[in-house]
């Protein structure tokens, strides 16, 4: 059955109230007055379908360039709501790219420009109702034996509509926690990197494989949750610092080989029932020693997160907190090494950016961001003198600018402040595109 | 069959199937398996405890890699013994035989990190490649030739079983019955059990079956802490993504230095070094001065049970090795002789433009003439103690 989108719904119905409450208001109509009432109506609803056709125009072109728009228009439209316009063709190509400079003031010898990814995105609709999303990602510019990049699939489902509400995806799908995991391309959030909690903490660009059902009600509620692969504790790595950096994200499996022992479950609640606001969160939650260890041990994610873009205004705020359980008895063979498993780990950070400047295409909006993380903010008891001591948290400022070349490129500049590790402290130059 | 006399003579160094530890790990389920042992294994058996193959006629494989010992030496001998006599000394210490069954050929990797291979000089590719040189060293089993060796077992009680696995013309044949045999020992050491029983306390403490002491516990951090013993940075100690028990080794190379052995009656010749890693026989490392005094990186586990330590025998106990680790650069003129002018001879096991290859960059061996050792007396008591849970046939 072709998907009814919610802002359709939302159409008709306020259509059907108004048509309701006109006829429900004059009780004893004459002819004349009926007929400028349908006139009136015609009119009005002449008026709402020349809106309608161009939000389909609008969305159709997010479609064809996902992130070429400004991020208070790609947090509002749900992941799984993309337009079925009537022409498009069944079969898409998309990608995204990201190019990057980093120059840390205080060791300009780490200075790095790095073509930090180039993706390429198909997809195909087999009819209506069913389609196949694929994602391809090249890292680092090289990837070979002896070159420091990767080649990896990031997404790469089947998405099934089952009615006008729900659909069901299956497969490589992109966890719905916090606000980038889903909508990660460069145009799609302030700053030439993306920000730490969601990357250390949430670790972006994650994704799981298994199968998800996506509920988009009328009211601007979207629910997903599912089942899917988890987190595969035995690839911890005490020796490195891997793990201090991003606890899940040195554990994640990317459903390569990955052990499935244990499966895990998520979800998430997003509202977006007034224009401009989007209020949400969620959750993943599940066993990761995968039947390799005597006990087992689960790994908890979850987030809460607010968007608001008014006007020229662009503020968002994100809290997201991981815990792991069993962590002493996992980390007992570790004690000495440099990274034991952490029982907890959080991260929250505000963020406002308001577009100052808007010429044809043009756009330059200024930002401004604060964050705290702690990739090990507990560590479970282990008796006195093994017990790690928690990490100190880490806060960064970054304020720069997105200046938007035309939708769907932009040129971002920024400069990062650490409170910890000040020869962190850097300045970045990035050019990203997605269409 | 006995091994007692020739237990107490014992082989030669190299005779031991390669050094320790080796190549990547397994799950411990593999080690306990009740499988009986293949035709081809069962006859590896035989051949290893046959000490009718040697030229003295009292040395076997399982002279020196004694069974009950972890499958290592069960005597104090810097270098075993053999040759037709049983009076020839052999130049480097015999490994233990076990856990052997994960070791690879020898390899650079992607950093260029010598890697692998048989032998404290990794020159073997193969147990069945190095196993085939014990039996031909004139410093153990003294044969003359392949021919030599398969005219002795074709007196042994099995050679009928020999010749039905292998052809009833393979005597025939001695370089092919030579190789025959090699291969017969490779699958004795693959299939049994034994050579890889993960039993150990540290294995039990790993399925969950035992908690270590609270002095294991701490040796276990010192051993694993950077800062400290940073053993775990060559012998790793940590289960593998795949669930595998650890090998405690990372199959690389090392220049530690160790004191020079004058035990080893090679040693006698002032000219003598054994440089190890670059001076193997085929000559293919010859121009890599780097890697001169390097020797491979043991297994730690049944480290317990060894009598002596390191490529040359040099030390007799964990206690003393250990102390060498932490003390070498600290206190020098504990472990190295003075030179004339009364200044201390260190690395006095290589020659001079060599001594700039051992490790002295890494923990513990980063510290200078002076400085406070990295681990404490005591501190190398909790180490030892918990070297010592490393040991196989725990019981829970």
């Amino acid at each position: 059955m072709p998907r009814i989108r919610p802002t359709r719904s939302v159409v008709a119905c306020t259509l059907a109230t108004a048509m309701a409450s006109a006829f429900a208001q004059a009780p004893t109509p004459t002819e004349a007055e009926l007929a400028r009432k349908l006139d009136q109506l015609a009119a009005e609803l002449a008026a709402v379908k020349a809106q309608l056709a161009a939000l389909q125009q609008q969305r159709a072109a997010q479609a064809q360039a996902p992130a070429a728009s400004a991020p208070a228009a790609t947090a509002a439209v749900p992941a799984a709501t993309e337009p079925e316009t009537p022409t498009a063709p069944a079969t898409v190509f998309s990608g995204y790219a990201e190019l990057n400079y980093n120059r840390p003031t205080k060791q300009t010898e780490n200075t790095q420009a790095d073509l930090r990814r180039f993706v390429l995105g198909l997809s195909h609709r087999f009819s209506p109702t069913t389609k196949m999303v694929g994602e391809l990602e090249v890292e680092h510019g090289v990837s070979s034996a002896s070159d420091p990049g990767e080649v990896a699939l990031e997404q790469a489902y089947i998405e099934h509509q089952l009615g006008r509400t729900w659909g069901v995806r299956g497969g490589l799908f992109l966890i719905p926690i916090g606000l980038l995991n889903e909508s990660h391309e460069p145009t799609a959030y302030y700053g030439v990197e993306r920000n730490f909690v969601e990357t250390a903490i949430i670790p972006t660009t994650w994704r799981e494989g298994g199968v998800q059902l996506i509920g988009q009600y009328g009211n601007g509620i979207t629910l997903q949750t599912g089942l899917s692969t988890g987190f595969d504790l035995s690839k911890w790595d005490a020796t490195s610092t891997e793990g201090q950096e991003s606890p899940l994200g040195s554990i994640h499996q990317e459903m390569a080989l990955a052990k499935a022992h244990d499966l895990s479950v998520f979800g998430a609640l997003n509202w977006r029932g007034i224009p401009g606001l989007l209020l949400g969160g969620g959750v993943f939650a599940g066993n990761a020693t995968q039947g390799q260890t005597p006990t087992s041990s689960r790994v908890t994610l979850w987030d809460a997160h607010a968007r608001w873009t008014p006007g020229r205004w662009d503020l968002s705020a994100l809290y997201t907190r991981g815990t792991i359980s069993n962590t002493a008895a996992l980390n007992a063979p570790l004690v000495g090494n440099p990274s034991l498993i952490p029982s907890a780990f959080d991260g929250y950070y505000v963020q406002g950016a308001y577009k100052v400047w808007m010429q044809q295409d043009y756009a330059l909006a200024p930002f401004v961001r604060w964050e705290r993380f702690n990739t090990g903010k507990s560590y479970a008891d282990l008796g006195p003198g093994l017990t790690p001591s928690p990490l100190p948290t880490e806060t960064v400022w970054t304020a720069g600018a997105n200046f938007q070349v035309t939708p769907g490129v932009v040129v971002k500049a920024d400069y990062q402040w650490f409170s910890v590790n000040k020869d962190a402290n850097r300045f970045n130059l990035g050019l990203g595109w997605a269409f | 069959m006995s091994r007692g006399r020739a237990r107490a003579l014992v082989c030669g160094a190299v005779l031991a199937f390669a050094l320790a530890g080796c190549g990547g790990s397994t799950s411990p389920d593999d080690a306990t398996a009740d499988t009986p042992l293949s035709d081809q294994a069962a006859l590896g058996e035989l051949i290893f405890k046959d000490e009718s193959l040697s030229a003295s006629g009292r040395q076997a494989c399982a002279s020196c890699h004694v069974q009950s010992n972890g499958h290592s030496p069960d005597n104090a001998l810097p270098a075993q013994l053999g040759g037709p006599l049983m009076d020839r000394q052999g130049g480097r210490s015999a490994p233990s035989a076990r856990y052997l069954a994960f070791n690879t050929d020898f390899f650079f990797d992607g950093e260029g990190t010598p890697t692998g291979g048989f032998f404290w000089d990794g020159r073997a590719a193969s147990l069945q490649r190095q196993a085939h040189e014990p039996f031909l060293n004139p410093a153990e089993m003294a044969n003359a030739d392949a021919a030599d060796v398969v005219a002795k077992l074709a007196r042994a009680p099995y050679a009928a079983e020999f010749k039905r696995l292998y052809g009833a013309d393979i005597l025939t044949r001695p370089s092919d019955a030579f190789e025959r045999i090699a291969l017969a020992l490779q699958r004795y050491q693959l299939e049994d059990a034994e050579f890889r029983t993960f039993s150990s306390k540290y294995d039990a403490f790993l399925r969950g079956q035992v908690q270590l002491s609270a002095q294991e516990q701490r040796g276990m951090a010192l051993f694993n802490s950077p800062s400290k013993g940073n053993c775990a940075g060559c012998h790793p100690s940590a289960k593998g993504a795949d669930g595998s028990h650890p090998l405690f080794t990372d199959f690389t190379y090392d220049n530690l230095g160790v004191p020079r052995n004058m035990e080893l009656a090679q040693n006698a010749d002032p000219a003598f070094y054994d440089l190890g890693l670059c001076a193997r026989p085929a000559g293919d490392l010859s121009a890599r001065s780097d890697l001169c005094g390097a020797f491979k990186v043991p297994s730690l586990r049944n480290v317990g049970l060894r009598k002596v330590l390191f490529h040359n025998g040099f030390f007799k106990s964990l206690k003393s090795a250990l102390t060498f680790y932490v003390q070498r650069d600290t206190n020098p003129e504990k472990w190295y002789p003075l030179k004339s002018d009364g200044s201390v001879d260190k690395f006095n096991d290589l020659p001079e433009a060599y001594q700039a290859n051992v490790n002295t960059t890494e923990a513990p061996y980063n510290r200078q003439l002076g400085d406070v050792p990295a681990l404490s007396d005591a501190e190398i008591d909790d180490v030892i103690a918990f070297l010592q849970t490393l040991t196989d046939g725990f019981t829970p």
